[in-house]
């Protein structure tokens, strides 16, 4: 059947009136459906035909909101410079290319409309680095999620940053299956559970080349997690699964890639492109233009944008919402892995959620998957607060659930193929998408970048190697790390070493000062840099304090310190009589 | 060695120390801060010293008092101190200090924790929407204004009808706020009438009973909330939300004590006060640690958290003299019928001394009888005119009433 057929044969379905067309395995859907939920159902049927390589979704639904654009004006005499590459959004993908690159002789330059790096799904984002058992084979996330885990070791070791390969345990109960129950009556139930399932399972993950996969059943179980609770039948255990920071890693990677020569453009907005035939020649931005000669498109949710903006409409980025909660780090010592309870099919708001551990000793559960209609919408409900704390206390039940310290939600960019999008776009020369990099995209990160690399190469880019490219980055030194004798020794040369500001955390005045000289201005952006804040008491102690650090090394008033993004400001206002 | 740490120099703290020097005691005084008062120093308004001193004295007023006393008493104090680990050895403790100046160890034979509480925040009440700038606890928005001189917005939203934020209301009112609304879950204000008169009522800020915010809206900075009603459990009322414009969000919903150092101690905590287990004496279940003021419980009156303190001092006198009865006697005291909290958790030692005990109330209730339940029945009952949740009650005793019960139950009828 030719690919049009297929795509008539799923719209048929549907009672509404759909028109298509594909091109080059690219679909282009354009109509009405009533629904939000019916938009994303129908694009990721679609999605799921073979040989369907982007579904560009133009369908509308009943009170979707005409979201115009607006784009600010381009100060197209302004020009900020000049660059053989310039990759766009400054999120893991973005700055893990550029680090990448500046293993290479080559003038990089990212542009990032956010005030920081990692301002979009990578800050909120749980930290997992999948091991690669759940992408199906056939796909480009599966390759590039193992390849990337194996890379991890190294490229936190060179950059400094913490990395723990915990190891995850899927967990096969009785409710595992139990949709499926009436097919396995009375004993095959547990006999499938117990015996067949998880060596399936394991089958999965060799086929996906995973090593050291381990079943484990009975009292050994309870030896790896005491906590869990004891109707668990069985455990696939993968020993490759780690965690890491995702925000601190690509702070160090921009800090690495910077160091090696990559120029960040921050605080800048693409607006469009200025093309010759089908050549990208300028990027034009809300503070200048950047002329370049190849553009990669890693702007992450906003990527179908930054397509349909260079003439190259592919793909559409369906936004889908995952909520977290972040517990005390007190509770550190009861969860060692990353857990999850197999369920089949898995939960719709839910899939690929679980508890994991996190580098900094929190507990986190979560994400929920739910397909939102904004891409900003980052907002977190009450009921999805307990939702969460009902679904995973259903593998740990002793778990003080209720003891989080906060919530907070980041957004996936997902395609309709569910796969990642990276290769050259069909209809501009330079241009290299690096698209839809949704889940397992931390875990992939390394691989995605050194494959993006590989394609830019295709792409016609001359690349010799950097020999003076420095893989090494120090990371900003903590107080709360350091043994008696190492701090007297700080505090004897510095005293705001032992001024501890963050008292939660124990981050010191020091600590604050040297994450602004390396660039922060924000209070979010000191933060990420330093965990002042991110305790138990959530900036209620620490707030002003830090704040009135940002003012003095910024030389700014206090009313005009930042949270993050510009109207961002804490304070408005001064006290009667005191304008002066 | 030294005899006494006292850990925090707010009230609580500045009342055990001097206490503690006057009796004659080496004691070392430490705060985080630079300057002792700790939450003093933030409450620029007056109602301070009126059980104690029989005038109304403002915060900083009522810190002069003790840090004289403090300096009389020969009182050492360590300021800007970060207490980064406390280990027990054998009978003394190992205190880890980090300091501007450097790191220091202390050790001594008793520890004084006077290190209070901090306010709840939005994430442990659960607001929904998004995370913007503009959300803040009260005693941040107080230091803000009276310390640094700024507004925290000029169209707050302030969340909790407790004295904290009616106090909070008349500031942000009289320092130029532009408009002002109250909102809180109970059919009226729960902090100390004077403070609803005085703070709100005369002033005409607009204020909505059984009403909570639901969500915060404003990806930057908060541009409005969801307000809705509640009933009387403070479950949410579907149907009742309106929107409000506002570009502050003000927190006063309650303290959490910072028990977590005292709990790595070892010490039982009580899940109803949060807080360590005590006894008559103000010490944990740990020899040798005490605590004090609002790490035990909310007090309503500095007054009251300060006269705790002189009664934990005699204890800290009495443990380093040796003259505790080794052989303790307990009574466990536990909350009855509406009764949320007692403190002391634990009469430990024999003796024909008074003691208060604190109880919160569960319920509000005219003419209600307080009885004190042993094995074979009413102990002791009183009477008392009105009771309300966020009223703390206390009740004086004779200890030799509840000698022989090995626990005794408070309730409320």
């Amino acid at each position: 059947m030719r690919l049009s057929q297929k795509v008539k044969k799923v719209l048929d379905k549907y009672p509404y009136d759909i028109s298509f067309i594909v091109d080059g395995g690219i679909v282009f859907l354009e109509g009405k459906v009533e629904k939000h939920h019916e938009w994303v159902e129908i694009g990721l049927k679609v999605g799921q035909i073979k040989g369907v390589e982007g579904v560009v979704n133009d369908l509308s639904w009943e009170g979707k909101k005409r979201s115009k654009v607006e784009r600010p004006e381009t100060e197209i005499d302004n020009k900020l410079g000049a660059h053989e590459i310039v990759i766009i959004g400054g999120g893991i993908i973005g700055c893990s290319i550029a680090r990448e690159l500046s293993k290479y002789r080559c003038d990089v330059a990212l542009v990032e409309k956010g005030p920081d790096v990692a301002m979009g799904q990578t800050r909120a984002n749980n930290g997992m680095v999948h091991p690669g058992i759940s992408p199906s084979k056939n796909t480009l996330k599966r390759r590039l999620n193992v390849l990337g885990n194996a890379m991890y070791d190294e490229l936190c070791d060179e950059l400094n940053v913490p990395f723990k390969r915990v190891g995850s345990l899927i967990l096969i109960t009785p409710r595992t299956l139990e949709g499926y129950r009436r097919y396995l009556p009375g004993p095959l139930y547990n006999i499938f559970l117990k015996y067949l399932l998880p060596w399936m399972v394991k089958k999965k993950g060799q086929r996906n080349g995973l090593k050291g996969i381990e079943i484990l059943k009975g009292s050994e179980i309870f030896e790896y997690e005491s906590v869990l609770i004891d109707d668990v039948i069985s455990v696939v255990k993968i020993p490759s699964t780690g965690i890491v920071d995702p925000y601190a890693l690509t702070i160090a990677l921009y800090e690495n890639a910077k160091k090696n020569g990559v120029k960040f453009y921050l605080n800048t907005e693409v607006v469009d492109f200025k093309k010759d035939k089908k050549s990208i020649e300028q990027i034009l931005t809300d503070r200048g233009t950047i002329a370049c000669e190849h553009v990669v498109n890693a702007a992450g949710l906003y990527s179908d944008e930054i397509a349909d903006m260079a003439g190259s409409r592919e793909f559409t980025i369906h936004p889908r919402k995952g909520v977290e909660l972040l517990y005390n780090k007190r509770l550190e010592d009861k969860v060692d892995h990353c857990l999850a309870e197999l369920k089949i099919p898995s939960h719709p708001t839910s899939k690929g959620g679980g508890i994991n551990p996190t580098v900094h000793g929190n507990i986190i559960w979560g994400p929920t998957a739910v397909e939102v209609e904004s891409k900003e919408d980052t907002s977190v409900e009450k009921e999805t607060i307990h939702e969460i704390m009902e679904r995973y206390s259903s593998i740990l039940p002793d778990f003080p659930k209720t003891e989080f310290i906060r919530y907070f939600a980041g957004v996936r960019a997902a395609s309709f193929t569910e796969d990642f999008i990276i290769r050259a776009a069909k209809e501009v020369e330079n241009m290299l998408h690096v698209a839809a990099i949704q889940s397992p995209g931390v875990a992939s990160a390394p691989a995605v970048a050194e494959h993006s690399v590989d394609l830019l190469k295709e792409m016609g880019v001359v690349l010799r190697p950097n020999e003076n490219f420095e893989p090494d980055r120090d990371p900003i030194d903590r107080a709360a790390d350091m043994d008696e004798n190492e701090l007297k020794r700080r505090i004897g040369k510095d005293g705001r070493w032992g001024n501890i500001v963050c008292t939660c955390e124990m981050v010191s005045e020091a600590e604050i000062v040297q994450a602004i000289d390396r660039g922060a201005e924000s209070f979010d952006a000191v933060k990420r840099r330093t965990r002042a804040g991110m305790g138990e008491c959530q900036e209620s102690y620490c707030l002003l304090r830090i704040a009135e650090i940002i003012s003095e090394e910024l030389d700014v008033p206090l009313n005009e310190v930042k949270k993050e993004w510009d109207e961002s400001e804490f304070f408005n206002g001064i006290v009667r009589g005191e304008e002066q | 060695m030294i005899d006494v740490v006292v850990v925090g120099g707010g009230p609580s703290g500045l009342a055990a120390a001097s206490e503690l020097g006057a009796m004659g005691h080496d004691v070392l005084l430490l705060e985080r801060e630079d300057e002792l008062g700790g939450l003093l120093n933030q409450c620029i308004h007056d109602g301070f010293g009126t059980i104690l001193f029989s005038e109304s004295l403002s915060g900083p007023e009522f810190a002069d008092i003790f840090m004289n006393r403090i300096e009389r008493a020969g009182v050492k104090v360590r300021l800007e101190t970060y207490m980064r680990s406390v280990e027990k050895i054998e009978d003394h403790f190992v205190i880890s200090t980090v300091t501007p100046e450097g790191v220091e160890t202390f050790e001594s034979r008793a520890l004084v924790y006077a290190i209070g509480c901090r306010e709840r925040n939005r994430f442990e009440i659960e607001i929904g929407g998004t995370r913007p700038a503009g959300v803040f606890t009260a005693g941040t928005v107080q230091r803000l204004v009276n310390l640094y001189g700024f507004l925290p917005g000029k169209q707050p939203v302030i969340v909790g009808g407790g004295d904290v934020g009616m106090i909070v209301a008349r500031h942000l009112y009289l320092e130029g706020v532009e408009s002002l609304l109250m909102v809180y879950p109970e059919d009226f204000f729960s902090g100390l009438p004077r403070n609803a008169q005085q703070c709100v009522l005369d002033f005409d800020i607009p204020y909505k009973p059984r009403t909570t915010v639901k969500r915060i809206f404003g990806d930057k900075k908060v541009k409005a909330v969801e307000l809705v009603e509640v009933d009387k459990d403070w479950n949410m009322i579907e149907g009742t939300e309106k929107i409000y414009s506002c570009d502050s969000v003000i927190l006063s919903v309650g303290l959490v004590p910072y028990s977590e150092k005292v709990e790595e101690l070892g010490a039982e905590i009580d899940p109803a006060t949060g807080g360590p287990v005590i006894n008559e004496h103000f010490e944990t279940t740990v020899d040798g640690v005490f605590s004090v003021g609002n790490l035990i419980q909310i007090f309503d009156y500095v007054d009251d958290a300060v006269k705790s303190s002189y009664t934990a001092a005699e204890g800290v006198d009495r443990f380093l003299k040796g003259s505790f009865d080794k052989t303790r006697s307990h009574t466990v005291l536990n909350p009855g019928e509406h009764v949320k909290t007692v403190t002391p958790q634990r009469i430990e030692y024999e003796g024909k001394d008074e003691i208060t005990l604190f109880f919160r109330p569960g319920v509000e209730k005219e003419n209600v009888e307080v009885r004190l339940l042993g094995k074979n029945g009413i102990l002791k009952s009183f009477k008392k005119r009105y009771v309300r949740p966020s009223t703390l009650e206390d009740i004086k005793i004779p200890k030799s009433v509840l000698s022989g019960n090995p626990e005794v139950v408070i309730d409320v009828r």
